[in-house]
């Protein structure tokens, strides 16, 4: 195996597969990154085996052939090479030569044969969505926030993307909050697929000015997204996502609309003195005819109110916690934010006024977070 | 189903390497063999095609050595949950414990007559420094029963090795004078033994039995209960065989005059030969011990390992015994020595002594102290929401940490009825599941308690 490339190039491939190469597994050789030359494409290869990070790299010369060294040696060594530099890496056994002017090392590696095989996308069955490299970057990071770290209900450690009346929805919750964000207005193919959380972040990560749209392969295990020179490849969460339409409460019974960056400001105020002792926990509350409050429960160390001015005709209260509502208000884009209160109901099991974020004017996303029950507020 | 799986796995484990086995194996399972169809559980895609891409011919082979029919493989992914143990881990645990014996062997058979262990013996009992003083007195007996020491009383927390020098010292005099009466029996079996042969009205032969001893060994004295009837027979068996300067050895955690329930003409007797104290084994004693169990293993262990091991474990004996068990056994299970098991991170061993116990008192206090508070504002009838948020940790603290019942909670923390402390506890339990500061809160008070 021979290759051929600029250091500049070889290096941002390299950091961007090498993240995943971790070093506390049971099989040494995935801590390594695969070199692979074949018809004079040239690929970087790593995996955790939960996903695997693809990057074809552009050379200018190459030689068919194969060869795992480790990935962060190699990307560290890469690295600190001049930009401008021609690296030449010649693969001999199981070693590679890296030269480049007056440096020169070698890296003792693994036999390529002891690198996993990796799963491919069945094209034929695949089902494929493109979406904007900038909204699917927004829109991710939107839901992620609400997904859960509760490796005992492995579903909800996941996106849940699922289709319905033609459009594409990616869902998260952890339980005590969901997000849902709607990508594609009209899809023709359907899915019902659970992404794990990591491998989304690691796809939002590697996004670069560079691409400007991702391609989304779904097969029933295993799911692709292709972003330029980049491929990353995840397995899929199998277990039974709830029904997140369920989950939703339809009729908002309050409704006022107010300035998104105030209310961050406001709410950090609240979260402050609800922080230190009744268990950050702050309120919300609507009266009218126009104000909206945040303010937290008075504790030793003293209280806050703060109020802004908004419009409304209905008054009502809601506990929630402080850090939920900074979590929401920080994903969402809009200047301005319009904030249900909506009824809970029988089938939420919640009786309680839930919370429900959304953009003025706009259903593409909602972000909804349940209230602390009132009789445990004193 | 499983079992089948359980030996197709043992077989493929000795034809591929153990990083590999224990990579892409471990979570398998046997779904179905129907037919000759084969269907094998595993975690996602990635091992499907691994599995069938690299490892199918070694599958199929094993699955026909066990007389399974083999006509295709399919692989499906299964979502195990984690409360489930998995068939490997047994097999693997079972057949190395047959490889390593001698580290559980010590608990073999005892003798029905004298009950003692003959496993335990002073050669395999590592002296140190803190242990000498007690060693030469056990010595002293053995040569001369019932002189010198009488009573020898040893006294020292779990684990330091107790039992196995009472022990050493029955089955070193029984091997001096074998027409010797010995008798080894926790306090606890001493007192079954007497309540039952009362009530079958053979209190007399339970009495002569034991005054016809030459040594009497009782392990455990702090369990002594506080019934007049047996300890004034244990008073009695007690005097008579001292008087016939017949050796008589008592251990216990602590000192008899700390033991509530012995009264003082008992707890003086006792120590009248002076009392022997088992401590904790210093860094280097640590290291001696673990060598030595190591070597009755026969397996291979680093002096680095072993000196992780010894640093890292400073509470007793037992602990560092079951420290060393587990490094083995993983070492053979994964084909790793030790140190090469610590040095990758894949064993973290700690366990440092609790440096208080927690009682009631302690743990209303430190809860006060947390948020401020005086004990007394504490159990005030105060609604104060702070104040009565502290009472609440503090009611939900006694319930889990101390287990003590609602009423007596409520005693401690000066609150009227029960219901309030069942209202109290719940309440904090619920916060928990979604309060991620009172978590952090509540860990803080633990570790102020317990330090």
């Amino acid at each position: 195996m021979e290759i051929e490339a600029s250091a500049e190039k070889l290096s941002k491939a390299l950091n961007n597969v090498s993240r995943i190469a971790t070093s506390k597994v049971t099989l040494p050789v995935l801590n390594n990154v695969l070199i692979k030359v074949k018809n004079k494409q040239v690929s970087l290869i790593t995996t955790n085996l939960d996903m695997a990070i693809i990057d074809f790299l552009p050379v200018s010369n190459s030689k068919d052939g194969v060869v795992t060294v480790p990935a962060k040696l190699l990307a560290e060594f890469v690295s600190t090479l001049p930009k401008e530099e021609k690296v030449k890496i010649i693969s001999k056994d199981d070693k590679i030569t890296i030269t480049a002017d007056k440096y020169s090392s070698t890296i003792n590696g693994s036999p390529a044969d002891d690198f996993p095989e990796l799963p491919e996308i069945d094209e034929k069955k695949a089902v494929v969505f493109k979406i904007g490299a900038e909204e699917f970057k927004t829109g991710i990071n939107q839901v992620l926030v609400a997904s859960s770290n509760d490796y005992n209900r492995p579903a909800l450690t996941g996106v849940h993307f699922y289709t319905s009346d033609k459009a594409l929805y990616a869902v998260a919750t952890d339980g005590y909050r969901l997000a849902k964000k709607k990508f594609i207005k009209n899809v023709q193919s359907e899915i019902k697929v659970t992404i794990p959380s990591n491998s989304l972040q690691e796809v939002v990560r590697s996004l670069n000015d560079e691409v400007e749209e991702i391609e989304m392969s779904f097969n029933d295990d295993l799911v692709r997204f292709r972003l330029g020179e980049l491929e990353i490849i995840s397995k899929i969460i199998d277990a039974e996502y709830p029904n997140p339409d369920n989950l939703i409460p339809k009729k908002p019974e309050i409704s006022v609309e107010v300035d998104r960056e105030e209310l961050i400001r406001v709410t950090k105020l609240a979260g402050l003195f609800a922080r230190h002792a009744t268990n950050d926990i702050i309120a919300c509350e609507v009266k009218a005819p126009d104000i909206f409050s945040v303010y937290s429960i008075a504790n030793e160390y003293g209280e806050n109110s703060s109020s802004l001015i908004t419009e409304t005709k209905k008054e009502g209260k809601i506990f929630l916690t402080s850090r939920y509502l900074l979590d929401a208000l920080n994903v969402f884009t809009n200047p301005k934010i319009l904030i249900n209160f909506n009824n809970g109901s029988e089938n939420l099991n919640i009786i309680e006024r839930i919370l429900v974020l959304k953009e003025p004017g706009s259903d593409d996303y909602i972000h909804t977070i349940i209230p602390i029950p009132t009789d445990d507020i004193q | 189903m499983y079992n089948v799986w359980e030996n197709v796995l043992a077989e493929i484990e000795q034809k591929i390497s153990s990083s590999n086995f224990s990579t892409w194996f471990h979570d398998t399972s046997l779904i179905s063999t129907d037919d000759g169809h084969i269907i094998i559980g595993v975690k996602n895609s990635f091992f499907i095609k691994q599995l069938r891409s690299k490892f199918l011919d070694i599958i199929k082979e094993a699955l026909i050595n066990n007389d399974i029919k083999v006509k295709d493989i399919d692989f499906k992914i299964e979502n195990k949950s984690k409360s489930k143990v998995h068939p490997r881990e047994i097999t693997s645990f079972v057949s190395v414990k047959q490889k390593l014996p001698s580290l559980n062997s010590l608990k073999a058979t005892k003798n029905q007559k004298t009950g003692l262990n003959p496993k335990y013996t002073l050669d395999n009992f590592v002296i140190g420094s803190n242990n000498d003083l007690a060693v030469a007195a056990a010595k002293s007996i053995i040569n001369n029963p019932g002189t010198s020491y009488n009573p020898f009383f040893l006294y020292g927390g779990s684990g330091l090795g107790k039992t196995h020098l009472i022990q050493a010292i029955g089955n070193e005099i029984l091997k001096n004078h074998p027409d010797f009466k010995v008798l080894y029996t926790p306090i606890s079996d001493f007192y079954a033994d007497f309540v039952d042969s009362v009530l079958k009205g053979k209190g007399k032969e339970f009495s002569t039995k034991f005054r016809s001893l030459d040594v009497l060994i009782i392990d455990d004295f702090q369990l002594i209960v506080n019934k007049e009837k047996s300890q004034e027979e244990f008073f009695n068996i007690f005097n008579n065989l001292h008087q016939s300067n017949k050796q008589i050895i008592v251990t216990s955690d602590r000192l008899p005059s700390e033991i509530k329930t012995v009264d003082e003409r008992m707890a003086n007797r006792l120590t009248w030969a002076g009392a022997f104290d088992l401590q904790l084994p210093k860094f280097e004693d640590k290291c001696a011990i673990l060598r030595s169990k190591a070597n009755l293993t026969g397996a291979e262990i680093e002096d680095e390992a072993i000196e992780y091991i010894a640093e890292n474990v400073n509470t007793n004996i037992r602990d560092l015994e079951s420290e060393l068990s587990t490094i083995l056994l993983m070492s053979d299970v994964r084909g790793l020595t030790p140190l090469e098991l610590i040095n990758n991170g894949s064993v973290n061993v700690s366990h440092e002594p609790k440096l208080h116990t927690a009682t009631p008192k302690r743990i209303i206090e430190k809860v006060a102290k947390y948020y401020s508070l005086t004990p007394t504002e504490l159990k005030s009838k105060s609604r104060v929401a702070n104040i009565k948020n502290a009472r609440q940790i503090a009611m939900y603290l006694l319930s889990e940490d101390l287990s003590l019942s609602t009423n007596k909670i409520a005693a401690e923390v000066g609150v009227s009825d029960h219901t309030t402390v069942l209202h109290g506890v719940k309440k904090i339990k619920n916060d928990l599941k979604l309060n991620f500061n009172l978590r952090e809160q509540i860990n803080e008070i633990k570790g102020k308690i317990y330090d």
